[in-house]
């Protein structure tokens, strides 16, 4: 039973000089694998010469404190302390922009691993514009840190898994007077919103995810996907993303099967080796776009906000041991639920790429696009075709918009 | 044989004082409350090591007392790589039949692990009671004090082509080989590539798949028919474990090892748990000291290549990189090995422990004993176990007795 006040206070990120001044130490002392031929191929990981001028940057050039300012003056932060049952109270730090337009739809923004709540950044302002198009809906948004990332707080009791998280962040929406709303999310982001979805259907008007996860076709519960599985009929797009998803499920796992087994172990890289978890989270930021340049200093803003997050940088994979040691909730993520409209993106460089007759196992889909650019960092990669996609999905007359109540 | 030079470890300062340097600025997580082993490396356990490591611990007491050990280095290089330098232990009995003996370590094992068994093989075997050894037990290459190669590509082929050349250029025209880890992988690599100078291969790892019907009808039969026995079951229940919470670190270093390597070459701290899990979970309620871990990380820790080049084997083994043919994969060490003797230990709290009757599917058996307790470090966690166990092996009445021609074991 929480008896955490209500209050919402406006917050600004501000790390401490210390923090800043321990981190360029330790990158002072960088010590990097010895070179050998191979140490720039990216099959084998990191590329050694990106690692080492990233690190180089972020200890000499990189300008923490512009970008700080830079996040504090476009996006508007606040803090509240949200209660769980069965766990502690906790600070949740989050970002929330009102749309400059009347009767705008509540979106709800939950981000994933690696990624953080400066994922919002480019749809935030696309999303809440007045400027858009008559038929054009606009959004209040709210993109939280989830606990255990970014500036949120840190838990500290073992079974917090994702029926927790879509509590954090369903009490919240609520906090902030959103009785309706709809959500936005991919990565741990799709299984957050899925789980809202199942739990609190009065509330969650709509889904949509850019992450579409699914469990492949059984022969007892769909027997025709699975005859079209065993006879390949599928789209060229579909048969692409499936070899995607086969190179995610085998030789694209090794995180996510160190994370879901030994998260402690791994935290003590995480934590005490700055270039350890630069190299730990670029390896994803490279191999899960679709060529998108990244800016060093994109890079280091994104791993820097792990690096200061509130709870530390190893507190973050944490998510992926309690999802996977909980597995009806992972099941309920994937199994059907008609009370919840869903939106479905298809983006053929993210990790888990399904066939759309798969796809729609999930719920009643009313939006489905599969584009053919792009990957898992959708909102950061190509955000104006996420933002067509919800434009498109939630405009009165092209999607269902006219269906909600706002 | 005049390349095969002395070798003394010899750790510069610089690098013992850069070692207590980042252990006193090291940051260390926060941890779940009663989390106790299931998630990883415990906080409590890892600090104390590590402020151990950095004020208390003493590496030059424990190099000197590995320098006891008679060491040498020599240049060994594989067709199409450049030459290592590779650090191997080597002591020679004093019997004239002394059987050859090549220990080989696996990971994040060592050389260090034949330490126990070292003086009970070569000097315990007396040539009339017990049989006597010829031990060499090197540090692979890109372990230990051993260097890495530069080029891609150095396999499970490499790997036993560099025991195969070491042991030749050692004098030895047949040998025989006791490992675990890697140690018995590159054993089955050397009885596929060298049946002619590997004789036989004493295994405490059950890397074994279940017969199959028209490869192995006999054992397949008996597997289908036969109730296993309280080991096999025991095993079953181990096995699942491993599979399903103990593999990550398997399928991490077999994709991304340059990821995982940035953190091991950067943070003591970072290798120190990464290593110290296994010695845990891996092992059968073995009482390690600090001073034990911390010699047992410090080879990692100082090692010629780096400790981030050693988790390099599992990749390397897993792809084919040059499209090589007959690649020594995971599926072929998992084959038939004609011509070459094989033993097996198995020890309860190992990783793969399985039925009997898919060991049998790798070759001829001519040993095979079950322990009641001991784990995946057999060599330094059950020493008399291995000891007994080779013995008995190698030894008169023994399954491979007599294997390597024109030595048995004893004084004539």
């Amino acid at each position: 039973m929480s008896t955490a006040s209500d209050a919402i206070e406006p917050f600004r990120i501000a790390v401490p000089d210390a923090a800043l001044e321990k981190l360029k130490a330790k990158l002072a002392l960088a010590t990097f694998p010895e070179e050998v031929d191979f140490s720039n191929d990216r099959e084998y990981g990191a590329p050694l010469d990106d690692v080492k001028r990233l690190a180089t940057a972020w200890k000499d050039t990189y300008d923490w404190r512009r970008a700080e300012a830079e996040l504090n003056e476009t996006l508007p932060q606040f803090t509240t302390t949200i209660g769980v049952d069965g766990h502690e109270d906790l600070k949740i730090h989050f970002v929330h922009k009102k749309s400059e337009r009347e009767g705008a739809i509540p979106l709800l923004f939950v981000h994933g691993w690696p990624g953080s709540f400066l994922e919002v950044a480019k749809i935030l302002p696309l999303l809440t514009s007045g400027d858009a198009k008559a038929d054009e809906p606009s959004f209040h948004v709210v993109a939280p840190s989830l606990p255990n990332f970014g500036f949120s707080a840190r838990t500290s009791k073992p079974g917090f898994a994702i029926r927790q998280y879509a509590e954090v962040c369903h009490k919240l929406m609520l906090r902030l007077g959103y009785d309706k709303y709809v959500t936005q999310g991919g990565d741990w982001g799709t299984m957050i919103t899925r789980t809202m979805g199942k739990h609190y259907p009065e509330h969650v008007l709509a889904s949509h995810i850019n992450f579409v996860m699914t469990r492949p076709p059984s022969p007892l519960s769909s027997p025709l996907l699975c005859l079209q599985y065993a006879l390949g009929w599928y789209t060229p797009q579909e048969k692409a993303g499936l070899e995607r998803t086969r190179w995610y499920r085998g030789p694209g796992n090794g995180y996510t099967q160190v994370q879901m087994t030994k998260p402690h172990t791994l935290g003590f890289s995480l934590a005490d080796s700055p270039v350890g978890l630069l190299a730990w989270i670029y390896e994803k930021l490279r191999d899960w776009t679709d060529e998108y340049s990244w800016m060093d200093d994109e890079v280091l803003t994104w791993v820097s906000v792990y690096a200061f997050s509130a709870a530390g940088p190893d507190a973050s994979v944490r998510i992926y041991y309690e999802a996977t040691h909980q597995p009806e909730d992972f099941r309920a993520v994937m199994g059907y639920n008609g009370k919840v409209p869903l939106g479905l993106a298809y983006f053929p460089r993210d990790l888990m790429v399904v066939p759309s007759s798969w796809g729609r196992t999930l719920g009643r889909v009313v939006y489905e696009k599969r584009h053919d650019r792009g990957g898992h960092f959708a909102s950061v990669e190509t955000p104006e075709l996420l933002v067509a996609d919800l434009r498109t999905m939630f405009g009165k007359k092209s999607g269902i918009g006219a269906k909600l109540p706002f | 044989m005049a390349d095969i030079r002395p070798y003394t470890i010899a750790v510069e300062d610089e690098r013992l004082k850069d070692l207590k340097t980042r252990l006193s600025l090291a940051k260390f997580p926060d941890e779940l409350d009663e989390a106790g082993w299931d998630m990883g490396a415990p906080l409590a356990d890892v600090k104390r090591l590590a402020k151990y490591w950095q004020e208390s611990y003493d590496w030059k007491k424990a190099e000197r007392e590995l320098n006891q050990v008679p060491q040498f280095v020599t240049n060994i290089q594989c067709e199409g790589f450049e030459p290592l330098a590779i650090h191997f232990i080597h002591v020679r009995s004093k019997v004239k039949g002394a059987i050859p003996l090549l220990f080989i370590h696996g990971w994040p094992g060592h050389f260090e692990e034949v330490l126990k068994i070292l003086k009970p093989l070569t000097e315990g075997g007396d040539g009339v009671k017990y049989p006597a050894f010829d031990v060499v037990a090197p540090s692979l290459p890109n372990f230990g004090f051993s260097e890495g190669p530069k080029k891609r590509g150095f396999a499970m082929e490499q790997y036993a082509e560099t025991m195969n050349k070491l042991m030749l250029k050692l004098g030895y025209d047949e040998y025989v080989t006791q490992g675990g880890d890697w140690g018995c992988h590159i054993s089955r690599a050397l009885a596929f590539r060298y049946p002619k100078y590997c004789k036989a291969t004493h295994l405490n790892m059950d890397s074994a798949d279940p017969p199959v019907f028209l490869k192995n009808p006999i054992l397949a039969l008996k597997h289908a028919i036969t109730p296993y026995n309280s080991r096999e079951q025991h095993g079953v229940t181990r096995s699942n474990w491993f599979d399903q919470e103990g593999r990550g670190y398997n399928l991490e270093q077999s994709t991304k090892p340059q990821t995982l390597g940035y953190a091991l070459a950067d943070s003591p701290v970072a290798c120190l748990a990464w290593i110290y899990e296994k010695l845990h979970d891996w092992t059968d309620a073995y009482p390690w000291s600090d001073d034990e871990i911390c010699t047992w990380v410090s080879i990692y820790w100082f090692s010629t290549a780096g400790p981030a080049a050693s988790v390099r084997i599992y990749y390397e083994t897993a792809h084919n990189v040059d499209g090589r043919k007959d690649k020594i994969d995971r599926e072929k060490m998992r084959s038939w090995s004609p011509g070459v003797k094989l033993g097996f230990s198995h020890f309860p709290m190992d990783l793969a422990v399985r039925p009997s009757t898919w060991v049998r599917t790798l070759g001829n058996v001519v040993f095979e004993k079950e322990h009641g307790s001991g784990g995946h470090f057999a060599a330094w966690e059950r020493p008399d176990d291995i000891v007994t166990d080779v013995r008995e092996m190698f030894g008169k009445g023994g399954g491979a007795f007599g294997v390597v021609r024109g030595v048995t074991g004893y004084t004539s």
